[in-house]
């Protein structure tokens, strides 16, 4: 993003331009008129599947095989140091076995997430690449947090961190789209400057990842966990929803973060999730050990 | 004796306050509100505030930017149940030591004054488990070359069971060389491993009061080399699977059987002697055991071979030779295990050859997938080829 061009929206008037579009996109939502990414068909059909409680591991590998990409990154997770295995995975069938029905579900949204992540736009394909990288480490992170304090299922944990960002790519891609539709072809101009653009996201995008959660059947506290994720819910201390809020301010701290990370603030929040989840300073480090290389890891 | 001084509006909060600092040999005085605080502080010397945020008259964040104006550095913990970012945040820069959000329990303020005392905190063991461990461990001493670096001792398995007959009976059956450490319950588990470094760890699936899975998944926090097994008795159904599901890697059953013991040792504490090896040769050693173990060390020695191969392509050499002239000959076994290391040494861009007796030769050059691969009587000819 450069400085908005002369004519166009200014930083003056940007304030009302937000208020105007946060109106149009809760709107839309209250309507249900908002266009969401859908889930991938494979991924979705896989999943009603899994909601049978008769399902077939064999009906679930099948279908999975039909998407390449899909197969390639399940067996490459299944391989992994985290699947903590010893005989190598070669086909869809052992990977899915190997999953289980609960770490199949988990990887089957994560792979729809990671297309919402993927962008076109030569503008905003790093942030995105960045946001999801941010994303990752704080699913990892929260998934152990979860675990270590017990505050729920440590797989929500992960959905919750996964997709508690996941509104700032589809709201990036809306005001690109609106920027075309103002500026027709003028690709050299931009309508807004990069500072108010970010500050546009920042409004809207959590109205509009709890309008894809809810789109794509998350669990409650997964789409709490997206809600609001930058002031503890004190009255539910040991809740996924605190454990991803914890995870954000831990993975921000670490540098794990697209944008501008007040420290002050993220300091303050980490203090506040140690005590309210009752960690302590080495289990938070030992957490956060090689975290970036992880998320760096998964990324590929 | 270091003097903490609690100032908070609730009686209550003082009370607990004081008894848990006395409990620490602390002396302590208290006030009700940040003015009363701001009197004390400045009549006596105090080591620590450990101060409340709403109070009437004056409150904790008065009081602290007051303290700090008169150049009173006095450490500051707060104790409160507001948890708002910006007014925390806002705290932090007029300087506090740490944070506690009410309630808290009392081990955490204990370990938080200790830590800005800087003095030694409440201590995470049971005196009781660990006289009961000492009892029955075998554990290397903090010289061990076994011990870890970070000074923490290095222990084979960590047994989690309520009934403290599971981990003596376990203790008979394995080698001596084998260190165990018993733990009755989940916090005794988790105590131990703050302290200690295990390589495998045994869940009883059905401890009282206890998720084993939420368990399992605390302690792979603080063990993350460790591999997690699940204890089980053989009639619950479905024990392998839900012990799966959960991410353990496999299941033992009680009451243990010698012979599945001995396969679970085999698979962790054999290992590098089933193999040996030398630049690119790798040597398979020959089998020792009974007989109704051979699949399970196919299964070994594939694995293990598999993974030095991919070694011996990182150090850059063209060629493996696997010497296979110990290994038993079953023609099905052998043939499988071959096809499959063939076909890892391919992947990663490496030749193989096999070194074995002429009936191993006769054998592969039945199998389509092997027929082609070269065997030598002997190591010297493989190389030389």
């Amino acid at each position: 993003m450069t400085q908005a061009a002369p004519g166009t929206t200014s930083g003056a008037s940007y304030e009302k331009l937000a208020e105007q579009m946060e109106k149009i996109v809760l709107n839309r939502i209250s309507n249900d008129q908002l266009v969401l990414p859908p889930m991938p068909v494979i991924a979705l059909k896989c999943l009603t599947l899994l909601k049978n409680p008769d399902f077939s591991l064999k009906e679930a590998a099948s279908l999975i095989e039909r998407d390449p990409i899909l197969t390639a990154q399940m067996i490459k997770m299944a391989n992994s140091a985290a699947m903590a295995s010893r005989d190598p995975v070669q086909s869809v069938l052992q990977a899915v076995t190997r999953f289980g029905m609960q770490k199949l579900r988990t990887f089957l949204i994560e792979a729809s997430a990671r297309k919402v992540f993927e962008s076109r736009d030569p503008r905003i394909v790093e942030a995105a690449r960045g946001v999801w990288e941010h994303s990752l480490a704080v699913a990892m992170l929260a998934r152990d947090v979860v675990a270590f304090s017990n505050s729920g299922s440590p797989d929500f944990g992960y959905l919750g961190g996964l997709l508690h960002d996941i509104g700032k790519p589809i709201v990036a891609a809306m005001l690109l789209e609106a920027e075309k539709a103002i500026l027709g072809v003028k690709a050299s101009m931009t309508w807004i400057g990069s500072v108010e653009f970010i500050n546009i996201m920042q409004r809207i995008h959590r109205h509009v990842g709890v309008a894809l959660a809810k789109k794509w059947e998350m669990p409650e506290p997964v789409c709490r966990s997206i809600k609001d994720c930058d002031e503890y819910d004190n009255s539910d201390r040991l809740s996924v929803a605190n454990a991803v809020r914890f995870s954000n301010a831990v993975a921000k701290q670490q540098g794990l973060y697209v944008g501008h990370v007040d420290a002050d603030d993220i300091e303050a929040l980490v203090m506040i999730g140690r005590s309210l989840l009752g960690l302590e300073a080495d289990v938070v480090a030992r957490l956060t050990d090689g975290l970036k290389n992880k998320a760096k890891d998964q990324m590929t | 004796m270091p003097k903490v001084l609690t100032v908070d509006d609730s009686r209550a909060v003082r009370m607990l306050v004081s008894k848990n600092a006395k409990e620490m040999g602390l002396e302590v005085d208290e006030a009700e509100d940040g003015q009363q605080g701001l009197v004390k502080a400045a009549e006596g010397s105090y080591d620590l505030i450990v101060l409340d945020v709403t109070m009437p008259v004056l409150d904790g964040p008065g009081m602290l930017a007051e303290l700090r104006n008169r150049g009173d550095k006095t450490p500051v913990l707060m104790l409160t149940s507001e948890s708002k970012r910006s007014i925390v945040s806002s705290l932090m820069k007029l300087g506090i030591e740490d944070y506690i959000l009410k309630p808290f329990k009392p081990d955490e303020l204990k370990a938080k004054i200790a830590k800005a005392l800087k003095i030694a905190g409440p201590a995470l063991g049971d005196e009781a488990l660990v006289k009961e461990m000492a009892s029955i461990v075998q554990a290397p001493s903090a010289s061990d070359p076994k011990a870890p670096p970070g000074g923490k001792q290095f222990v084979d398995i960590l047994c989690i069971d309520d009934m403290e007959n599971v981990a003596k009976r376990l203790r008979t059956m394995i080698p001596d060389h084998v260190t165990l450490n018993p733990a009755s319950s989940a916090s005794a588990a988790l105590a131990v491993c703050r302290e200690r470094v295990f390589r495998i760890i045994m869940v009883d699936n059905d401890i009282p009061d206890v998720d084993s899975s939420s368990l399992m998944r605390q302690l792979r926090v603080m063990q993350p080399q460790a591999a997690f097994v699940s204890l089980s008795l053989r009639s619950v159904p479905k024990a392998q699977d839900e012990a799966r599901e959960a991410g353990f890697v496999g299941v033992i059953f009680k009451p243990f059987d010698q012979a599945a013991l001995e396969e679970f040792l085999l698979r962790y504490f054999d290992n590098q002697e089933l193999i040996a090896t030398s630049e690119n040769v790798i040597s398979i050693t020959p089998f020792k055991g009974r007989e109704n173990r051979l699949a399970g060390y196919f299964m070994q020695v594939t694995n293990l071979v598999t993974k030095a191969v991919e070694e011996i392509a990182a150090a850059c050499f063209a060629e493996v030779i696997v010497d296979i002239s110990q290994v038993p000959l079953l023609p099905e076994k052998t043939g499988r295990m071959v096809m499959q290391l063939a076909e890892r040494t391919r992947k990663v861009g490496l030749e193989i050859r096999l070194v074995g007796p002429s009936e191993v030769s006769a054998n592969l050059k039945q199998l389509v997938e092997t027929s082609d691969l070269p065997v030598y009587p002997t190591v010297a000819e493989a190389k030389a080829a």
